[in-house]
């Protein structure tokens, strides 16, 4: 009975041959490490803000009188709305921990070497999405830091030349932040980025799947298939990958959870303590600081005197990613089989952006302006220099088999 | 392993205090805040906490944010009770929000709302904070503060807690290595240093000590109402963190079992 309405669906509508394709017959390398794990985590906290985003905008408004009043409702007046928006608020720093070891692991691991480009841009988009969404989403309580933090952001539209101002006042849709922009960015952070963000990470998931899913080797295993045209080192997605995602979801639960539950705040990290005070356009904030996931792009702003220059660094910063896979040109995909300088390179690469992450969270200093101009150029020597320090080394030689 | 270090490494990130970052750090004058330690699941000292605040506080400032009923069902205090001696207001039901008279004329400059001024500042500044005051006849209250310099309050406990003055004190000179300067005698050398409260013993209705727990107890029931779930959260966290230590382990006998398929 099951099976024959299964067939009158799947002869309209391919379901089983859609979950053929892309679960249980679908190969993925036998043998890949713990960064592979990564991907997973980040589509459940995905779903986890979607879900509970739309708990929160049941009660929430998005007006300037009744927002932050709305929240403290959410936490006090509605059942159980304290959890679910700690659930969002610690799982937009969790998803911003998930997707940088994401984009780390494809990093280390070549995850952009053809034929992945186009996985690796739509990945960097994905990004670039997310940190929109989590700038418009911190404005919704509007607190102090929402406030200031948003003064900050949009007044960087106003460095650029001739249309800056004007620019400002199209993105505030008000001449200064006001009861309008909370109402806009309410309906950008809970309807436009999230629609374009599911559309990006479907993208994302389709071009991966039609390539192949790399592993820490750099092996193609479609090089050695069997009679079926199976790779001989490959496993199916269903249920073998699932499982082995299965004690990591677990893990990741246990260290949600005690976020969640016992440092809500993170230690003022993830939630700005002066966030707990009513936005007040007339006091300004003493220390102004970006949430942490921010921060690296901030320092670098700060790093360069000229508001425009900064400006033009930071986009740059997010910018350049998207071409990596074009500045590699490497025989090999994975690190374990780069040359030492791609080995000092990525250690630099890594020293140099948790740098600028701390230094983007504490006020400047002299040592500090240093540290941050060195950094930022570190940061930028690893993707400028890629394509000489990739092509001049020695590579060792790749296994044939995984 | 380093699947481990980096939770670990994670974990400490999330709970290095962002709060020193501000000039100063957050006490001020007086130093680093003398460490506040809530017990939210404290009821004596939660229920005493909301009597001192509606005696002292209410007068001037709000708990805007929060409902009369959650703070008399919270604090296990029957609402006929309740009612009846902590709520001035005789129209106020349970539903209705604790705003003060105050806040309800439209003044410039009102006392600040103080719903989350435990979270905003710490339950520690809080703390500190209310104990800071000192006699300073320079300014309009005659009083100051050393966490809040130049606070724009009067000293209201100042009939309780007595006269406290600036005095100085002799404090050990430290060495560049950090320790406690010695002369040839093994003597710790000292300076006179000031600004230190001084409190003139038997001047105030409490002793320093009760005073101490006095605040406690008004600045424990401030840290309830900052965060009026977290006794229940903090309750809830165990069960969710067995859950997950549980999953974790199933989950990864399972894996074990499958993976003996492609090994």
């Amino acid at each position: 009975m099951v099976t024959k309405v299964l067939n009158w669906i799947n002869y309209r509508l391919p379901i089983i041959n859609t979950f053929e394709r892309h679960l249980s017959k679908h190969p993925v390398p036998k043998k890949v490490n713990f960064w592979y794990l990564f991907g997973a985590l980040a589509s459940i906290v995905l779903i986890l803000q979607i879900v509970t985003g739309i708990w929160l905008m049941m009660p929430y408004s998005n007006t300037e009188e009744g927002a932050f009043a709305s929240i403290e409702y959410i936490m006090r007046d509605v059942d159980y709305g304290w959890i679910i928006r700690y659930m969002h608020t610690t799982g937009a720093s969790m998803f911003f921990a998930i997707v940088y070891l994401h984009m780390f692991r494809g990093l280390l691991y070549g995850s952009y070497k053809r034929p992945k480009e186009l996985v690796w841009i739509f990945g960097c988009t994905i990004y670039l999405v997310m940190m929109a969404e989590g700038f418009l989403g911190y404005v919704l309580p509007y607190g102090q830091m929402s406030y200031w933090g948003a003064q900050v952001i949009i007044s960087l539209f106003g460095a650029i030349p001739y249309i800056g101002e004007s620019l400002e006042i199209w993105v505030r849709g008000d001449y200064y932040i006001s009861g309008i922009t909370i109402s806009r960015f309410f309906a950008l952070h809970v309807v436009a980025l999230p629609l374009i963000l599911i559309a990006l990470v479907f993208l994302h998931l389709v071009a991966l799947h039609e390539v192949g899913a790399g592993n820490p080797e750099g092996v193609d295993i479609e090089e050695y298939i069997d009679d079926d045209g199976v790779p001989l080192d490959s496993v199916p997605f269903f249920p073998y990958k699932v499982l082995s995602a299965m004690p990591a979801i677990g893990v990741f639960g246990l260290v949600f959870c005690v976020i969640m539950f016992f440092f809500p705040e993170g230690g003022g990290y993830f939630l700005e303590l002066a966030n707990f005070e009513e936005a007040n356009p007339l006091v300004t904030p003493e220390h102004i600081a970006p949430v942490w996931y921010y921060s690296p792009f901030y320092t670098m702003l700060r790093a360069v005197p000229d508001p425009l220059g900064g400006l033009i660094v930071m986009a740059a910063a997010v910018a350049i990613l998207f071409v990596v896979p074009w500045l590699d040109r490497s025989n090999v995909a994975s690190i374990r089989y780069k040359g030492i300088l791609s080995k000092i390179a990525i250690v630099l690469f890594t020293v140099s952006f948790v740098t600028l992450g701390y230094l983007g969270t504490v006020t400047v200093t002299e040592t500090g302006k240093i540290m941050s101009v060195i950094c930022t150029l570190m940061y930028f020597a690893f993707f400028l220099l890629m394509p000489i320090y990739t092509s001049i080394e020695k590579t060792y030689e790749v296994p044939d088999r995984l | 392993m380093i699947k481990s270090l980096i939770i670990i490494s994670f974990l400490s990130f999330s709970l290095v205090p962002n709060v020193n970052s501000a000039e100063g750090g957050p006490c001020k004058d007086y130093g680093d805040c003398d460490q506040f330690k809530p017990d939210l699941n404290n009821m004596a000292s939660l229920q005493r906490g909301v009597g001192t605040f509606m005696k002292y506080c209410y007068s001037c400032h709000s708990l805007k944010y929060s409902r009369w009923g959650r703070v008399a069902n919270d604090l296990q205090i029957p609402e006929d009770i309740f009612f009846e001696y902590l709520v001035p207001d005789k129209d106020a039901g349970p539903f209705d929000l604790m705003v003060a008279p105050i806040h309800e004329l439209e003044i410039d400059n009102a006392p600040p709302d103080l719903t989350l001024v435990a979270r905003k500042r710490t339950s520690s500044w809080v703390y500190t904070y209310l104990r800071a005051f000192y006699d300073d006849a320079s300014t309009t209250y005659g009083s100051n503060n050393l966490v809040y310099p130049g606070v724009n309050m009067p000293n209201i406990l100042a009939p309780i807690q007595g006269n406290q003055k600036l005095g100085c004190k002799e404090v050990p000179v430290l060495a560049k290595n950090g320790g406690e300067k010695r002369d040839e005698l093994g003597n710790t050398i000292t300076k006179e240093k000031c600004g230190y409260l001084k409190h003139q013993d038997g001047s105030g209705l409490l002793n320093v000590e009760e005073f101490d727990d006095f605040i406690y107890d008004l600045t424990n029931f401030l840290t309830y109402v900052g965060e009026p779930s977290r006794a229940e959260r903090e309750r809830m966290g165990v069960y969710a963190i067995i859950f997950f230590i549980i999953f974790t382990f199933l989950s990864a006998l399972l894996y074990r079992e499958y993976q003996k398929d492609y090994h």
